[in-house]
This record gives structure tokens, sequence and C-alpha cells, in this order.
């Protein structure tokens, strides 16, 4: 895996001439952005006092002036902006050129797709969430194989619709963040399902754990009491469920937990790994007010990818001692 | 009167869910113990297969094969005491390591595409055998506690449900072995 300084070298070597070019872009939009709400800001301030002092009050087109010019105005303006004011393929260069190239410098065996992302079915095979998913997309498709193992994920963003007291719809989040799929080292049926630990190790905590009747999975007591106090395992028959959580994969779920410092979701279904780390930001997006050429804005792309691809380094999958080739 | 019968009544109730658990952690724990005999068993079928793979190489580590035959006849014997045989399963597992370090000096042998498949098949029934102990190890100690804790001890000791043992794993005495001593004595 490549290390951080490798990539600090890479961006100044490589990388730093395309944000140069993407950031004058950047620079350029939003001084248009900028100058387009200013006209319109003033082109209303304008129309306004203009309706008010200079014509006479004492017509029937008055009101009329007031409303409707400066909403005339403010039409223009946003007319303005959506054809010539913004950088329609701003975002899809960005990620072309950036992205893609820090994903090819961690592995050039990987491929990259911007707008694909993984389906619903693979999402819902995980058995991760089991609420019914109304809305469901994503986008940045990374794919490939890292060594012996095929891998796959994407940005996921899958919510589920509620009814308020008023009949009003609201959207609620299901999960949003990074979905992955591994091929998993070992041969195994059944589905084994590792959530975060939201209720500590209490008496009462386990009780609750156990009676968890939206799970057909049953309540799988690990050992290890540092893993349990990341995690909770469900799963349908307890010997499999040991056999895929070894106590080394176990210690390598602690790890990888601290090392991404946001809660994450693991399953293992029919020899393959799902993994889901939640964010509450876009992944992978540029931004508009923030400069492309400081190393800190492209740093936590490179953070990203690299945990996101470090999956299989991080959990050994590469490991092939067992019959799974 | 009435309050006599209310009071017989709950305690009666309260001995019968608490026997019950204990039959069900008891069952729970009898079948995990079932498991480990299926993959113990699993891995027996699997030392002749490693024998006549690696005999026709190791020449020199021929007692060795020999005494994890004679370990895989005894085992499948069945007239163990539980004891004895945790103690043949341990040794079963710790030459069979040990062969499989051995093979490090067979270039040849551990290149051939037979005997790749077969330590993996081996090392997945070790892991299995490991995945097993570990869960009639978490049944027992879910049984011990009911054994144990109050107010549940009390039924364990009217009904007489004793604490039972745990399995060690043999890993830890696997990495403290000398190969080469083993080979040459």
């Amino acid at each position: 895996m490549r290390s951080f300084e490798e990539f600090e070298h890479y961006y100044n070597q490589t990388l730093f001439r395309e944000m140069e070019l993407l950031d004058a872009r950047r620079k350029k939009t939003q001084k248009r952005l900028w100058s387009i709400i200013a006209l319109t800001a003033l082109g209303m301030a304008i129309s306004i006092l203009l309706a008010a002092f200079v014509i006479d009050p004492a017509r029937d087109l008055h009101f009329l002036l007031i409303a409707v010019v400066p909403l005339l105005v403010l039409m223009a303006g946003v007319i303005a902006w959506s054809t010539w004011g913004r950088d329609k393929n701003f975002i899809a260069d960005f990620k072309r050129e950036v992205i893609e190239k820090i994903i090819h410098f961690i592995s050039p065996e990987l491929s990259y797709q911007p707008t694909n992302f993984i389906g619903v079915d693979s999402f819902e095979r995980s058995r991760l969430f089991l609420t019914n998913i109304d809305r469901y997309h994503g986008d940045d498709y990374v794919f490939g194989k890292i060594d012996k193992t095929q891998f796959w994920f994407s940005e996921i963003k899958a919510e589920y619709r509620t009814t308020g007291s008023k009949g009003e719809t609201h959207w609620q989040i299901l999960f949003k963040g990074l979905f992955s799929v591994a091929d998993f080292n070992k041969h195994f049926e059944g589905t084994t399902v590792v959530l975060p630990n939201r209720l500590g190790n209490s008496a009462i905590a386990k009780v609750l754990q156990k009676a968890n009747l939206a799970r057909r999975e049953k309540l799988v007591q690990l050992e290890d009491p540092e893993f349990n106090k990341y995690f909770v395992v469900y799963g349908d028959d307890q010997v499999v469920s040991r056999y895929v959580l070894s106590t080394s994969l176990m210690q390598r779920l602690v790890d990888f937990r601290k090392k991404s410092d946001k809660p994450i979701y693991v399953s293992f279904v029919n020899s393959f790994m799902y993994l889901a780390i939640e964010y509450t930001k876009d992944l992978f997006e540029p931004s508009m007010f923030r400069s492309l050429t400081k190393f800190d804005t492209v740093k936590p792309y490179f953070e990203e990818i690299r945990l996101a691809t470090g999956i299989v380094e991080d959990l050994n999958l590469n490991t092939r001692i067992w019959t799974k080739q | 009167m009435l309050w006599i019968f209310i009071t017989l009544g709950v305690l009666i109730l309260f001995t019968m869910v608490a026997y019950n658990r204990f039959i069900r952690l008891r069952n729970q724990a009898d079948q995990a113990f079932s498991t480990i005999d299926v993959m113990a068993k699993k891995r027996y079928d699997l030392i002749p297969n490693l024998v006549a793979a690696v005999e026709k190489y190791m020449q020199h580590e021929r007692g060795t094969l020999i005494e994890i035959t004679e370990m895989r006849a005894k085992a499948m014997q069945g007239n163990l005491s539980p004891n004895d045989r945790v103690d043949l399963e341990n040794k079963i597992t710790r030459t069979l390591g040990n062969i499989q370090v051995a093979v490090e000096n067979y270039p040849e042998l551990k290149a051939s595409e037979n005997f790749q498949q077969l330590q993996g098949s081996l090392n997945e029934v070790e892991e299995q055998l490991s995945a097993a102990r570990r869960a009639y190890n978490a049944s027992v100690t879910e049984y011990n506690n009911s054994v144990q804790l109050f107010p549940s001890n009390v039924f364990a000791m009217v009904f007489n449900f004793r604490s039972r043992k745990w399995l060690e794993t043999p890993e830890e005495e696997r990495k403290n072995v000398d190969v080469k001593k083993l080979f040459n004595s």
C-alpha cells in the first residue's frame, strides 16, 4: 500500500499541475458566480427603487412593477447562471483528473467509473440494514483485483420514507457512506453480521441484543472483550460465525475500526464479505469554495480512497491458505 | 389460604422455567460438543490422504507418519475417556502442524498441486475445529454462569447441575514445539 510520503511526492511531481489548471477554472467560475449575484442584486435594487420613487404611485401599475420587475431580474440572473455562469464539466473533470489518478496511484489494477455504483441487490444481500429501501443512489464506483482478491466499492445513499402526522413525506437516511464487497478467503455458507455495539456490554444490553426480533440470525457471543466493546455479532450458525471470525480477524476488525474512526458494519454472506463505513459528508466531490492547490484539500481524498482499498490488506483477505483460491 | 396457593404457584412456575433453562443450556453445550466431533472426524478422513501424499518424499520422518496413523486409529476406536480424547486430539493437531512444517524441506512436494490442495483442506479443518471449540466454550460459559450465579444457582444445586470444564485451545503448544528435536528423536 502506498504511504503518505509517497503520495505527497506524487502530488508535487504530477498531480499539482492538473490541480492548478482545475483551480484556475474554479476561480474563474467563482468570479462569474459572484458577478452574476452582484449584478442580479443590483438590478433588483434599482428596479425596486425605480418602482417606489420614480414611477407615479397613483397609477395601478405601481404594485405590479414592485413585484414583477425584480422577479424578472432574478429570473434573468438564474438563466445567466445556468447558461454561462457555471462550469458544467467541472465535477466530471475533477473526478477524471484527480480522483481517478489517485486511485491508479494507489493501485493500477483498479478501475473507476465516476457515475456508476454498487446495485441495490448487493446492498440488500449484505443483510446489514433490514429496513425496506425506498430511494437508493450513489456514485464513484471502483472495482478490481488486489493480488488474489476481487473487490468493489462505491459511495451509497440508501433512504426510506416515513409519513408525518399531517400525511407529509419525510426521507430518512438508512445508510450513507462507503459500501464495499469483497471475495472472502474462506468458503462458508450462511450469514454472519457484525454491527456497531451501541448498547454496551451490560447484562441489560445483552438481554436486549438477544431479543432482536428484526433479525432471524441469533446473537453470537465472542470471547474478545475489546472486539465486544465495538461490535455485536449475529449469525445463523454459531460455529460458522466463529469459523469466519477467527481470533486474528477479530483483532484486525478492531484495528480497522480504530483506524477509520467511524461506525463500521461488516457482514459475511455465502463466501462474500460486505463492509460499510458511515460518512456524514459526500465523498470524492470537489468544493467550489476551497482552493485545490493546497495539499490539505487533496489529503482527505487520498486518505478515504486508501482506507477503502486498504480493506483487502488490513483484513488479510489475500491470505489463501484454505481451499478457496 | 389463597396467598399460600399463589406463592406455591409462583414458586412452581419459577422452578419450571429455571429447570427448562438448564436443560436447554446443557443441550446446547452437548450439541456444540458433537460439532467438535464432526470436525474431528473430518480431520481423521484427511490423515490417510496426507500420509499417502507425503510418504514418498519424507523418508526421514517415517516415524512421525506411523505415529499419526496410529493416533488416528486410536481416536477412531472411540473408547477413550473425554480427557484422554482431548489430549489425543491436541497431539494430533501438534503432529499435523509439525508435518506441515517439515514439508518446507521438500520443495518439490510443497509445490505439488495435490499437496497444496490437501494443505488447504487441512488448514480449513483446523480452523473449523478451532471454531467448534470456541463455540463449545461459549456455550459452556453460558451454562456455567447459570449454574454459579444467584439466584439460578439455588435451582442448580437442587437439581444437581454441575459446572463444566472448558476446552483449552492447543495453539500455544503448537507454537513452542521444537520441530528438529521431534523428528530426530
